[in-house]
């Protein structure tokens, strides 16, 4: 194929597009299928993906208003309506499992967010390469660690017999006696979000150093100019740099609130701290799955979806009236 | 979440006898009382005109439900099986994640030959009914299972899928290793108290608090509350007022009732309560896990807990490993005045443990036959003790006994593998008890074997309570009722019997702690406010549940 010959598909492409609604963007025609094609054949095994593990299973929301049994066919299931909905909505556990579930996502994400653009900023600051690494490494590590051993080592770390913690506190004379963390309700969303931050808090810097990063040089040379301090330069120039994607990854983690998480709150908690500890999973494996009662489980996972996916419209929607970076 | 706990509870328990009988050893070879087993059986089973077929070189695959290790090729009792009956086997053991793989097996129907027992499998139809092939081929089988054969039959249809591996006993059980529920006591104590034998709670708190008197940094009582593994706390009351392990419910009469509410319960834990006060509790029992309880057992500061010993062995094994035989522990059966003892009993019938043969198999009748001849008193002797002369002595009143050149053999990892079928025995239908000649089923419960192989440390506790094991501190357990054990009773799924089992337990789980933590003077209030909450559940859906399956099994399960 000569040049010549690529010119004149390049331009008739051109003229094509400028016909193109600028409003739409693309549209939908077999010629724009045609020459997009190698696109098109990349994202079909995606959406098939999408469609049986993302679309698919939407299906199984129908258990939530029968009384499921799994041996029966489809035909034979008993419909219940919303009874499934009426049970948790009445039982007393699960208001109490939905108050701790937000507590403690709430305590995450606020905690989370804090910490992590925190250490992103202090890191962004340290010059030195090889202790900077350092630093981001040790801080990271801990995400790789499985809930079950981090718990592990939470929970050693809280005992009264030789925890590191009592150990620090009674050296320190903050204490006279060693606490024992884990035997009070009040002390159990503080170390369930400690525990978080412990663990998560430099795999969350990542993005916000990435971030950082991105951020124009000039700007920090413009304001040194303009005899900018380096708390003023984190406050005016990074801060605000990062904004959008602190926006976007809030309302991102608004659609979580009800995943406070199952393996911590499961491994750390205990008869004596029962009524702060359980939260929406727990009960579901407890009263849904381990029961054989799919249907209780489904109907509850239908109510954390719709909350869900109401908060990330309404975190979407304040974004955009605020004239923020939004997601959708 | 009970069901499943106390289901494991047995596997677990299974496990650890599997475990006893592996370390103490049986080993095969030839030897003339085998070769007439042999001929005694086919010639009893088989016409004479398909004995030869009957010996025709087969081989069928085997899938075991847990991790085990691979029999190596030449292994001696394999070999003597091919060798008599033209069976050999080819032996899969779990790796990874059971019920994955149960998952994929079902999934693609793809099953071999033998599968170990497992409800999933029961459901998904892929094990064939055995009781006509019984019939059939197998007199010895039905013999062995004769007392039990309408316990083993499946709940919903009644046919038999799986032959149960454990818990059919003949002759006397003999049982040197109590793997039960008691109160445990460490062996230094008692010996520098002077031997005491506690029948009270009170006579046992003293000696712990006269112990830690003098050694104030051990920890005085040990609990746990933890997951599943919640009976070390609730499992006690039941003992102490002389009822057998029915769960969380106590049968008078063939009439279940709980007894979490009741005063059995209460005076149990007001008790804990004063021990706490005296500062004999440990304060963490109720917010460790059960890695953290291993490990306060196996640095030998824990004086006494309750427990069913097969839930903290893993505790004591690490201290013999350490070398402080001295720190393991004796169980004691208390009492509450006027109770009359049962904390040992004769478990009960795994009816999913075991062997079934699946839909894909070969020849089912080839099966069930090798079966019925392993069933016999001479090839059990093979497989259990070994080949005599080689793997155990006789003495001269007719007595099995090893040398103990033979012992430590029976010890070696690797000397088991060569000799030993282990792993595949703990699924097969087996002898327990005795034989007809006396001798115990396999070295580790024949009384005088036992006693012989022990540390001279514990030889001499054993002397000094004029005893020969630990078992013999427990008295002998009574027959089992028809329906027993009553927390195998299944509860519908969903079901509100099922619910208020769940939110009972969610309540001792929550209470139990706060009582025997509370001061002493606060007590009554929370034990009150903790009974209050145990009425107000739909308790009598439960209890009447579990009535209805106690006169369901007595019903259907008596052999008439």
């Amino acid at each position: 194929m000569s040049d010549a010959v690529l010119d004149k598909q390049v331009k008739k492409q051109k003229t094509r597009r400028s016909k193109v609604d600028p409003e739409i963007g693309v549209s939908l025609s077999w010629k724009t299928l045609k020459i997009q094609k190698q696109l098109i054949f990349m994202s079909v095994p995606i959406a098939i993906y999408l469609i049986i593990f993302n679309y698919v299973p939407v299906w199984g929301w129908i258990m939530a208003f029968q009384n499921y049994r799994p041996a029966l066919s489809f035909g034979q299931q008993e419909w219940v309506g919303f009874q499934q909905f009426k049970f948790l909505f009445s039982d007393e556990t699960f208001m109490l499992v939905l108050r701790n579930t937000v507590a403690m996502s709430f305590i995450n994400l606020v905690l989370g967010t804090v910490t992590a653009i925190g250490l992103a900023l202090l890191l962004n600051e340290i010059r030195a390469k090889f202790f900077k690494r350092i630093v981001q490494s040790i801080s990271y590590l801990p995400h790789f660690l499985s809930w079950v051993i981090a718990a592990g080592i939470v929970a050693t770390s809280l005992s009264i017999d030789d925890g590191i913690v009592n150990v620090i506190l009674m050296k320190l004379h903050l204490i006279k006696e060693p606490i024992m963390w884990l035997s009070e309700g009040k002390y159990f969303w503080g170390i369930v979000g400690a525990s978080n931050v412990w663990k998560e808090v430099g795999w969350g810097t990542i993005i916000y150093l990435a971030a950082i990063t991105s951020i124009d040089p000039s700007l920090y040379e413009a304001a040194s100019i303009d005899g900018a301090t380096r708390l003023q330069k984190m406050r005016f120039v990074t801060l605000p740099g990062i904004k959008a994607t602190f926006v976007i990854l809030l309302i991102m983690n608004i659609g979580h609130i009800l995943d406070a998480g199952f393996e911590l709150q499961y491994l750390l908690g205990n008869g004596l701290t029962i009524d702060y500890s359980q939260t929406i999973d727990i009960f579901v494996i407890k009263y849904g799955i381990s029961m054989g009662n799919y249907s209780l489980a489904t109907a509850a996972g239908i109510f954390k979806t719709i909350v869900s996916v109401v908060l990330v419209f309404m975190a979407n929607y304040t974004a955009k009236r605020l004239g923020e970076e939004r997601l959708i | 979440m009970h069901k499943t706990a106390k289901r494991s509870a047995k596997a677990a328990a299974a496990g650890v006898l599997a475990l006893t009988l592996a370390l103490t050893g049986c080993g095969s070879g030839n030897n003339s009382s085998n070769t007439g087993s042999k001929d005694n059986t086919s010639g009893g089973n088989a016409s004479p005109a398909a004995a030869g077929d009957d010996n025709a070189p087969v081989t069928f695959s085997v899938f075991m439900s847990g991790p085990g290790q691979q029999p190596t090729p030449d292994n001696k009792i394999l070999k003597l099986m091919k060798d008599k009956t033209g069976v050999s086997f080819n032996m899969e053991f779990l790796v990874g994640d059971l019920q994955q793989k149960l998952g994929v097996m079902i999934a693609g129907g793809d099953y071999p030959d033998i599968m170990s027992g497992d409800d999933k499998l029961i459901n998904a139809k892929a094990y064939i009914p055995l009781e006509d092939l019984i019939e059939k081929y197998a007199p010895n089988l039905k013999k062995h299972y004769a007392d039990v054969w309408n316990q083993i039959k499946d709940e919903s249809d009644g046919h038999i899928y799986v032959l149960p591996s454990y818990g059919v006993y003949q002759g006397k059980i003999t049982e040197p290793t109590y793997q039960g529920p008691g109160f445990w006591l460490q062996k230094k104590v008692l010996e520098e108290m002077g031997y005491p034998t506690p029948k009270t709670l009170d006579e046992y708190f003293d000696i712990i608090a006269k112990y830690k008197e003098k050694h104030p940094d051990v920890i005085g009582f040990e609990s746990l509350n933890f997951d599943w593994r919640v009976f070390p706390l609730q499992n006690a009351p039941e003992h102490l007022s002389g009822h057998p392990n029915d769960g969380a419910v106590v049968v008078d009469n063939n009439v279940a009732q709980i007894f979490a509410d009741k005063d059995m319960a209460k005076d149990y834990y007001k008790k804990l309560n004063e021990i706490n006060a005296q500062g004999l509790m440990d304060k963490e029992a109720f917010v460790q896990n059960y890695d953290q309880y291993l490990a306060k057992i196996a640095s030998g500061k824990v004086v006494g807990m309750f427990d069913q010993h097969w839930n903290f062995q893993d505790g004591e094994t690490s201290l013999i490993s350490q070398g402080k035989i001295e720190d393991t522990y004796i169980g004691f059966p208390l009492l509450y005045p006027g109770a009359e003892e049962w904390y040992r009993d004769r478990g009960a019938v795994g009816t999913n443990r075991g062997f079934g043969i699946s839909i894909n198999a070969k020849d089912p009748e080839r099966i069930i036959k090798f079966w019925d001849q392993m069933i016999t008193e001479e090839w059990q002797k093979t497989i259990q003790w070994g080949v005599k002369g080689e793997d155990y002595e006789v003495n001269a009143d007719g007595s099995f006994y090893r040398t103990p050149e033979q012992r430590a053999n029976a010890d070696k990892t690797s000397w088991q593998v060569a000799n030993k079928i282990t792993g595949m025995h703990g699924y097969m239908p087996k002898i327990q008890g005795t034989y007809s000649d006396g001798n115990a089923a396999d070295p580790g419960t024949q009384p005088q074997e036992f006693f012989d192989s022990l540390k001279p440390y514990d030889q001499k506790i054993l002397k000094a309570y004029n005893k020969k094991s630990w078992s013999e501190f427990f008295k002998e357990p009574k027959e089992n009722y028809i329906y027993f054990p009553a927390y195998s009773i299944v509860l519908k799924d969903g079901s509100p019997a099922q619910l208020a089992q769940s939110k009972l337990n969610d309540l001792q789980v929550k209470f139990l702690p706060k009582a025997i933590m509370a001061s002493p003077a606060e007590f009554e209030g929370v034990w009150q406010d903790y009974v209050d909450k145990i009425h107000k559940l739909d308790i009598k859906a439960y209890e009447d549940r579990m009535n209805e399956g106690i006169q369901q099994r007595i019903e259907k399960w008596s052999v008439k």
